[in-house]
């Protein structure tokens, strides 16, 4: 394990020099948050990173019955007997409606597409005149188990462009929020990953756990999913000091479980042999095809937008970068795990150092342009960004790139030369999640 | 001569007759050759049943007494060729409405020369009937569709293996001549080393022409890369390698007590035989490979079931040196019929859907001939060893000889026999596959095409024509194994009983058993199992509470289903051994980049082609062959035309003469 | 040293005692239950602006739509209806100024004929968040442990007896459910679970998208929510069979 804190004098660029070009708000257009073409926009402190280019989503959003893939495969595949494989839209492995298709000679994976669009719900577009605050109500309902990432992502840059001052107990709410929210992921990704692998006790007990983490998400917010937790300008519930202790108590009792439940887990031969060296992700791969999150950690690329882009109040809490440098599924779940580890650690110094309520009001981060934001956080699976503007209190454009867009055309990667039955492992690995993708 | 004899002299003209009629049209070969095998099966039978028929004899170039006889070892095999015959002539008048006469004229001299063979009393004669065999095959190979020189190479293969093995038989029946002194087949020749050349030469020369290992490319590759028309591969391979069984089966009959390592060699090499046609079989994508792969592993099976008799015989175990014996017998009967009904059963496929890869096949299922489908099925079905069919009853005597090799007195046979078992063992399993994958992606698992033609009501039927026959061979195989008892008491010298009796509740005379009894096997009480079991289910279904059937479409993950190029391909459905038996196959994937094609996003897309090869070793040779075959093919293609067959006849006598001459200076 | 065994031992049952007893606070937070206008018609008339999403009209409230965002909380709505809110009529799903606080506000449906044992559910993802879907399957984990009261899931419509939709119907996903519909052999349910596919939920309006699941495929049971919580989702299923919580029991 290494423990990575960029410095701030020192530029930290890990995408090479021919990957750090000059950045100007004109590069980021609309159309490049969009479509999701080539693009580096760059951040705060002078740290440069590219939107993570190569999601190829373009999908349409008129009302045509016809999906747009991503745009034609990453290679085509010929050859005696080969044939596609279609899986999905609607399948049991993957939870959710998206297609692959899968070219294959049988049993083999020679190469993989996936098919996005199907869920598409235009979120994006008919925000577009609505108030901020209605507006959110569709943001968290993009990805229902990232709620508490894209709200404060859509809050940060709606704010950054419309000039919302922002309570400092409001930002500490969403840091909350979205760290309990990203325990919920991790675990629920080890759940399933032990599902797969038929580690049947593990994975009951494993979903149990996933399960307390929303029970505590309710009782807090109100809210299994925290919709309607995170609102600008205020958030709709504070936590007083009774509430502080009855949560640091209950997710004591959660880290106890989960530290108990790793350390088993980390000692189940069957289950570390299956997923180590299963859809391998190398460093370069990641780097050129825009990986971000556990995905990028997990091949040895030192990158949380937590540390790199640090926000109130994640500037002045400790953290730890998780990072591994195997690339594979079963290094994803490591780096997931000591980041879950490293989140209870953020909960308790948050909670220990809880700001008086409401605090005093926050001006936002400068425009990039006039009326217009941009913003972006660590969600549970990799750097989320948003680019919103807004006039007269009502959103006018939106843009947003998420992870699992970033992250999927490596798992297709990945995913070569695999067998079929990789395909379980490799999918749940990556966090990815279809609601975003399609937004 | 008696009727009988006489009936035999006409059943062998007939076909030389047909032959004759060529130029006239294809009717007449195809009608002669009919006519010859209805009246050849005619006279096996009465021999099976009553004894030795004897047909014109005349005064050979070398002052033997030579001619045409029929005893019942032959007339065994004279009776397996001719159902097969039958079938392939009926179905080559409706089958062949296309082609040059040359390929019906080669067809009857083919058929012929077998016959002429099968019932040649002494070794000049099947000589003369083996090479014109070997010769007018190759004829009808060269009338294959397809690009020429594919062809020729194709068709000069099987030439130069056909040839050598006319070389090592002649030197076998050299080294018996010598041995014995006479030309006619009758008497035995004593052990030494003499027989032990007979025996190796023999081997090899009849090895051959069946196709086993290392030798099982001249089986496959003739049949497979020529795309030889279907009733042609039919015949070149159910009933050359039954030629080449019979040959060898009456070459070891007269080889009298035979030392222990025979029966070993023979035993490993049926093993290895087995199990590598099975495994290409299972990973072949071609409607005729496949069948063809599968004959190595059903004639690999006949010298397993061998290999464990001359073991017995060394050792004295009589019981199962007539056990095994009969299995042999049953083997090479079950398997000449129903790879007969797959290799027509191809020719309708191709003559439906115009291929024979059977990726591309479209389900013929749907296409209206009952007689195909249902002839298909059972064909397939009894090569996989499926109850209570021949291949089944065939494969259960073969096992359960081999099971009992524990009866032999030296550890070292006894191992191998063991490994021979793991080895037929696994090849039963992988013949499963093959025979899955021909009758699923050919029958079951496509839609019908839309543009099919109509179906050929007539192929079809005799495809289900010998269905039935296959049933029958398997359901009455007690009674068959009687009927064919003269046949292996000529092998074995002296009479032997069926291996059939009674055990438990089944009627006396309904069951095999092998030992005494070691395993035991009634085909005649399945179809009643079946028939009660079922009984009981529709009575079970009839008085219970009535359930609605349910009925819904197709669900392919959400996805419309049908989609061109989203179907399972039969390679895919053989890549899992591909991959598991990569060390046997030498599996490997080859990638090769075929350009870029710019797709919409950033970076160019990459275009490869990627094969899953699997390498057959002895394709090297094969390669070799080729190109020797190249350099001389002028000359060749100019000197056996069909019509020089005289100066072949010649030289095929010369040679026998130089063989017997050498061996006997030797000697 | 630590063991599978040991572990499960340690936490002994956990399994929700639902739908014997009345759901708890730690399964549905009892502020985030259907929404009642406890103040009345005046509840109404205040909340009509303050509802993003249409549910609340002078006359009554329609919790197919509503999102349970909370805005007409200050208006006098509480959030603690009965949690077996599902019901078979799409009309049941509004309720008037008068709706009662307490459990039984709606008539337990007749069992629907045809599956006299367990219940079979297929789900299909019409175009959901994936708070629906997860909170589906959460009904397969131990605490909730559907395969207690007889319920299954499977991996194919053609093995089911129940679509049990989640999300709003997007074009794209349209044929596929229908398909899903057609594939699924009769007699045969659909529950509409979560307000996307009864209504369109927080995305009701957006032009190009399907106004609900009914547009497609009869509904049998619609269940309110955003997402429901696993056991409004079991009631629902539970309601399919006949089993569900009755109006005033326990
Ligand atoms: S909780 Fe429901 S009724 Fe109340 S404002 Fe929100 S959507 Fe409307
Ligand atoms: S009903 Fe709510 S939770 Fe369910 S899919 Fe729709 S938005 Fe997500």
């Amino acid at each position: 394990m290494s423990a990575v804190r960029p410095s701030e004098t020192e530029p930290f660029d890990p995408y090479g020099p021919e990957r750090a070009l000059a950045y100007s708000p004109e590069d980021a257009t609309f159309a490049l948050f969009n479509d999701y073409a080539t693009g580096r926009p760059v951040l705060r402190h002078g740290i440069r990173i590219p939107v993570p280019t190569e999601v190829r989503a373009t999908w349409q959003r008129s009302r045509t019955p016809e999906l747009t893939r991503s745009a034609g495969p990453m290679e085509t595949i010929e050859g005696y007997g080969i044939f596609t494989f279609p899986y999905g839209p609607v399948s049991m492995g993957v939870p959710e409606s998206g297609k692959f298709e899968v070219r294959t000679y049988g049993e083999r994976i020679l190469s993989l597409e996936p098919v996005t669009g199907f869920k598409s719900r235009r979120i994006l577009t008919s925000i577009a005149g609505q108030p901020i605050s209605d507006g959110a109500l569709r943001i968290e309902r993009l990805a229902g188990n990232f709620s508490a990432a894209h709200a404060a992502a859509y809050l940060a840059a709606a704010e950054s462009a419309a000039g919302i001052e922002v309570p400092e107990g409001e930002l500490w709410v969403r840091a909350l929020a979205q760290e309990l929210q990203r325990i919920y992921n991790h675990v629920h990704v080890l759940a399933r990953l032990a599902e797969a692998a038929s580690q049947n006790v593990g994975a009951a007990q494993t979903h149990a756990l996933a399960e307390e983490m929303l029970r505590i998400q309710g009782s807090i917010f109100g809210h299994r999913w925290l919709f309607g937790a995170l609102l600008p300008g205020g958030p709709r519930r504070h936590l007083d000091a009774a509430d502080r202790r009855d949560l640091g108590r209950r997710l004591n009792l959660h880290s106890e479980q989960f530290e108990r439940l790793w350390e088993l887990f980390l000692g189940s031969r069957t289950f570390i042999d299956r997923i180590q060296a299963t859809c391998p992700v190398r460093r370069e791969e990641a780097l050129r095809w825009g990986a971000v999150g556990p995905t990028l950690r997990a091949c040895g690329v030192a990158w949380d937008d937590r540390l790199r882009v640090p926000v109130t109040p994640y500037n002045d809490l400790f953290l730890e970068l998780s990072q591994e440098s195997a690339g594979d599924a079963l290094a994803r779940m490591l780096v997931r795990a000591r980041e879950v580890q490293s989140s209870y650690l953020l909960l308790e110094q948050m909670l220990d150092r809880w700001p008086r309520d409401p605090g005093r009001l926050l001006s936002p981060a400068p425009p990039v342009a006039p009326g217009r934001g941009l913003a972006r956080v660590e969600s549970p699976s990799g750097d989320l960004v948003y680019d919103v503007t807004a006039s007269d209190g009502r959103v006018t454009r939106i843009g947003m790139r998420a992870a699992s867009q970033a992250n999927i055309p490596l798992f297709a990667r990945g995913l070569r030369n695999g067998v079929f039955t990789d395909f379980h492992f490799a999918w749940e690995s990556f966090g990815l999640v279809f609601a975003e993708i399609d937004a | 001569m008696d009727p009988a004899g006489l009936l035999l002299t006409v059943s062998v003209a007939a076909f030389f007759v047909g032959a004759a009629l060529g130029p006239l049209g294809r009717r007449g070969p195809y009608l002669g050759s009919l006519v010859g095998s209805a009246g050849l099966g005619i006279v096996a039978v009465l021999v099976l049943a009553g004894g030795s028929v004897t047909g014109a004899t005349w005064a050979g170039p070398l002052g033997d007494v030579e001619g045409l006889t029929l005893d019942p070892l032959a007339a065994f095999f004279a009776l397996a060729a001719a159902l097969v015959w039958v079938a392939t002539s009926v179905y080559s008048l409706t089958y062949d409405d296309r082609r040059s006469p040359l390929l019906a004229i080669t067809y009857a001299l083919t058929l012929g020369s077998i016959a002429l063979l099968i019932a040649a009393s002494d070794q000049v004669l099947f000589l003369i009937g083996w090479e014109t065999m070997t010769l007018a095959s190759y004829g009808m190979i060269l009338q294959a569709k397809g690009p020429g020189e594919r062809i020729f190479s194709a068709a000069f293969v099987f030439l130069a293996f056909g040839e050598a093995s006319t070389l090592f038989i002649s030197l076998a029946f050299a080294g018996l001549r010598v041995g014995t002194g006479v030309f006619a087949f009758g008497p035995h020749l004593g052990p030494g080393d003499l027989a032990t050349l007979v025996f190796v030469a023999g081997l090899l020369g009849f090895g051959i022409k069946m196709g086993i290992a290392p030798f099982h490319l001249s089986e496959w590759l003739p049949i497979a890369h020529s795309s030889a028309p279907s009733n042609a591969s039919a015949v070149l391979s159910s009933t050359l390698t039954l030629a080449g069984a019979y040959g060898l089966f009456r070459l070891v009959s007269l080889l009298s007590s035979p030392p222990l390592w025979w029966g070993a060699v023979v035993l490993a090499i049926g093993a290895i035989s087995a199990l590598l046609g099975a495994l290409f079989a299972a990973v072949s994508e071609h409607s005729k490979g496949l069948p063809a792969y599968s004959t190595i592993e059903n004639n690999g099976l006949i010298l397993v079931a061998l290999g464990v008799a001359l073991l017995a015989q060394s050792d004295g175990v009589h019981e199962l040196y007539v056990f095994a014996l009969f299995a042999a017998f049953y083997q090479a009967l079950a398997h000449a019929i129903a790879k007969t009904g797959l290799f027509l059963s191809a020719g309708y496929i191709e003559h439906t859907a115009h291929t024979f890869d059977l990726n591309s096949v479209e389900g013929q299922a749907k296409s209206g001939s009952r007689g195909e489908f249902g002839g298909t099925i059972i064909a397939t079905l009894s090569l996989a060893a499926g109850p209570p069919l021949a291949g089944f009853v065939s494969e259960w005597m073969v096992l359960e000889a081999l099971f009992q090799s524990y009866r032999f007195g030296q550890s070292w046979v006894e191992f191998v026999g063991l490994l021979a078992g793991a080895a037929v063992a696994l090849a039963a399993g992988l013949i499963v596959v093959a025979m899955v994958k021909f009758v699923g992606f050919s029958m079951l698992w496509r839609p019908r095409p839309s543009g099919a033609g109509p179906p050929e009501s007539r192929l079809g039927g005799v495809v289900g024509a010998v269905g039935a026959m296959v049933l029958a061979i398997g359901v009455l195989a007690p009674w068959i194994l009687r009927f064919i008892a003269p046949a292996v008491s000529g092998f074995a010298g002296s009479s032997v009983a069926a291996p059939v009796g009674q055990l438990l509740a089944v009627p006396d005379g309904w069951s095999i058993l092998s030992g005494s009894p070691f395993g035991i096997l009634s085909p005649p009480m399945i179809p009643f199992i079946v028939v009660a079991g079922a009984a009981v289910a529709a009575g079970y279904y009839a008085l219970g509470r009535p359930r609605p059937r349910r009925r819904v479409p197709i669900w392919m993950a959400g996805s419309p289903p049908g989609q061109p190029g989203e179907t399972y391909t039969s390679f895919g459905y053989g890549t899992g051994i591909r991959i598991m038996m990569r060390s046997v196959l030498s599996t490997r994937e080859v990638r090769a980049e075929t350009g870029e094609s710019s797709g919409a996003g950033v970076d160019p897309v990459a275009a490869y082609n990627v094969d899953l090869e699997v390498f057959d070793a002895f394709k090297l040779f094969y390669e070799a062959l080729v190109r020797l075959g190249q350099g001389t093919s002028a000359v060749l293609k100019a000197a056996v035309m069909p019509g020089r067959l005289g100066r072949y006849l010649a030289y095929i006598l010369i040679v026998v003469l130089l063989v017997v001459m050498y061996v006997a200076a030797f000697y | 040293m630590p063991t599978w065994i040991g572990q499960a031992a340690r936490n002994g049952i956990v399994t929700s005692r639902y739908p014997a007893e009345p759901a708890t606070d730690a399964e549905v937070p009892e502020t985030a239950r259907p929404p009642i206008p406890l103040r009345g018609d005046a509840a109404l008339h205040d909340g009509v602006a303050r509802c993003p999403v249409g549910a609340i009209s002078e006359e009554e409230l329609d919790r197919g739509k509503c999102i349970r965002c909370a805005r007409c909380r200050p208006a006098g709505f509480e959030f603690r209806g009965p949690v077996e809110a599902s019901t078979g009529r799409r009309a049941e799903l509004r309720v008037g100024s008068a709706a009662p606080a307490g459990p039984g506000l709606v008539e337990a449906l007749p069992p629907l004929v045809g599956f006299p044992r367990s219940l079979h559910v297929f789900l299909v993802d019409a175009g959901s968040c994936n708070a629906c879907n997860l909170e589906v399957l959460a009904l397969a984990n131990p605490l909730y442990d559907s395969q207690r009261l007889g319920i299954f899931f499977t991996s194919s419509p053609r093995h089911a007896d129940v679509l049990l939709v989640v999300g709003i119907p997007t074009p794209e996903m349209a044929p596929a459910v229908l398909r899903a519909y057609e594939a699924l052999p009769a007699p045969k349910a659909v529950i509409a679970a979560g307000v996307c596919p009864i209504s369109g939920g927080a995305f009701a309006g957006t032009p190009g998208l399907l106004a609900g699941l009914e547009e497609l495929v009869p509904v049998d049971v619609f269940v309110p929510g955003c997402p429901p919580a696993p056991v409004e989702i079991l009631d629902a299923i539970l309601r399919v069979h006949g089993r569900a919580r009755t109006a005033g029991g326990d």
